[in-house]
């Protein structure tokens, strides 16, 4: 047996709850600073194209200086065609999202009807604005029905509701303005909405430090909702290989032909 | 054998206890008691209250929807209009009631503070269905309880929403509540939903329904010919951009007009056609 690389942990029962065993790995409890927050660091985005919406997240939860969770889901479920993306602290949020399903599901059996995107928005609303002081949640509602078709609402800090075309939010979206403005355009195709938000998720990603990981994409249409994700090694700006990320397009971006050049490193 | 309260009215009250004084017997105290037959009496007693009472009317019609109720004038002194029984709840939902005002009121008052609460929690105004729904709980909710009595009215709710169109629910002491295209309740019920099932008001307009309700209701009211009674109309319709409104008040007075001389001819017309019979009968006797 190879000799061991760290000394012996104690078995003193005072001591036990300092090291976690997590697979392979003893994690020393102690040199964590538990002090800050869970928070969905973030980048998320919405934005509505022809014929439906579709939804993006990044898929890092931190808490301080510790990722908590490199493959997580900030793409909460409503209803059957209405979705929110959470970003602030995970606990505010997720409950958030959990009241609203419930009410949203309560509306929905007495209405017999698909609920309006526009009441799961002023649910969310109604608990960010009257508890502004106590939570730390920013979310953006979206989603399809009969009535108004594919619709984005943001619900940011202080509990404003507005409804938008394209939304982004979270500490990564300060990145992606730039590009977003730029790029964005009215009744795009499902193709180029998904090519135009995994180039804005991946610049984001790429420069804040609080997302990273994936990328979740979600599509919501009158007829269904399918999901997919874009794992670390198919995204346009490789993090973790430094030389690579010189290259600020991949040859298939190249050629969907997004049309800028930002040129080489 | 005896049941149980068949015991207790011998023991209270001795063999006077079985003198049979009206159909309940015993069994009509309190709403919370059920009859051998299954009947809740007091529920029973309580639709009466609106069997003899104004008659309310509601139509579905093809572009919205139409109430009406014919009020008696008690009185001579008082301020027409102050007699309220057509309010709106929302701006795009209509009640009418009938039976005992002051518990229709109640009613009504408990619409409005439902259709807030639902607007408040769920950004959308409430939709007929969910309101006739909530009301007809609410009011079902006085029919289970010893220390309640049931309200002793009918009520029609008439709206618009973006989800079920134009809809029309009557709700009755019971608690019974169903989604009408065309509906009757009070005195003149028979008379007013046969008028309404010959009427086909799917197919008309609101305009050309509106001058037709107006006859009904002189109809309904011609066994009482002597009183004196005013109608109070209202709709839901494009000319009010789809808002729950009482009919100007020169239309309406045009149509009762309209309504009244119309009915006159039928009635000379049917009048005539009898007296025709009769002098063909004559004249197949003296041809000879």
């Amino acid at each position: 047996r190879p000799p061991r690389s760290t000394p012996k942990p104690s078995s003193a029962a005072s001591d036990v709850y300092k090291r976690q065993v997590h697979g392979d790995y003893l994690i020393d409890m102690e040199s964590i600073d538990w002090s800050q927050p869970i928070r969905d660091g973030t980048t998320i985005m919405a934005v509505v194209y022809d014929g439906g919406v579709m939804l993006g997240a990044d898929s890092r939860t931190t808490g301080g200086a510790l990722i908590y969770n490199r493959v997580s889901d900030k793409i909460e479920p409503i209803h059957k065609r209405i979705f929110c993306l959470r970003s602030g602290a995970s606990a505010h949020t997720q409950k958030i999202a959990q009241l609203c399903r419930l009410y949203i599901g309560q509306l929905g059996s007495e209405l017999e009807e698909t609920p309006p995107v526009y009441s799961a928005a002023k649910i969310i609303q109604s608990f960010i604005y009257n508890y502004k002081s106590f939570l730390s949640a920013a979310m953006i509602c979206a989603g399809w029905d009969p009535i108004k078709g594919p619709q984005i609402y943001t619900i940011p800090l202080g509990g404003t509701l507005v409804r938008e075309n394209i939304a982004t939010g979270g500490s990564g979206s300060a990145y992606m303005s730039g590009f977003c403005d730029t790029h964005y355009k009215a009744g795009m195709t499902r193709k180029e909405c998904r090519d135009f938000m995994i180039q804005s998720i991946s610049l984001a990603m790429f420069r804040d430090s609080s997302s990273g990981g994936i990328i979740r994409l979600l599509d919501i249409t009158k007829d269904g909702v399918s999901r997919e994700y874009i794992s670390h090694d198919q995204l346009p700006l490789k993090q973790n290989n430094y030389s690579q990320s010189c290259l600020l397009y991949t040859s298939d971006a190249a050629d969907e032909g997004l049309g800028v050049d930002l040129g080489g490193r | 054998q005896m049941c149980i309260r068949d015991r207790y009215q011998r023991r209270v009250h001795g063999d006077q206890g079985f003198v049979i004084k009206m159909a309940g017997s015993g069994y009509d105290y309190d709403v919370s008691t059920l009859s051998p037959e299954g009947k809740i009496y007091q529920v029973e007693y309580a639709m009466k209250a609106t069997e003899n009472s104004s008659t309310i009317l509601g139509m579905v019609c093809k572009d919205g929807v139409l109430l009406g109720t014919e009020k008696l004038i008690v009185s001579e002194m008082m301020v027409s209009g102050s007699d309220r029984r057509v309010y709106s709840v929302t701006k795009q939902i209509g009640m009418v009631i009938t039976g005992l005002l002051p518990d229709g009121r109640c009613l009504i008052d408990r619409a409005k503070e439902e259709s807030a609460s639902f607007q408040k929690q769920y950004g959308i105004p409430i939709t007929g269905k969910v309101l006739a729904d909530r009301i007809a709980q609410f009011m079902h909710m006085n029919t289970i309880y010893l220390w309640a009595r049931p309200y002793g009215c009918n009520i029609i709710i008439a709206a618009f929403d973006e989800f079920g169109g134009p809809t029309l629910h009557l709700i009755d002491p019971s608690g019974q509540c169903f989604g009408y295209f065309g509906c009757a309740a009070g005195k003149g019920r028979q008379i007013a939903r046969n008028e309404i099932e010959k009427l086909g008001a799917k197919n008309l307009t609101c305009k050309e329904a509106a001058f037709n309700m107006a006859k009904i209701l002189h109809k309904c009211h011609e066994e009482m010919k002597e009183k004196k009674f005013e109608l109070e109309m209202s709709w839901i319709c494009p000319e009010t951009g789809m808002t729950h409104q009482m009919l100007p008040k020169d239309m309406q007075k045009e149509m009762e007009i309209r309504a009244q001389e119309t009915l006159e001819k039928e009635a000379m017309a049917d009048v005539q056609s009898q007296i025709m019979k009769n002098i063909n009968i004559c004249l197949l006797y003296t041809s000879d």
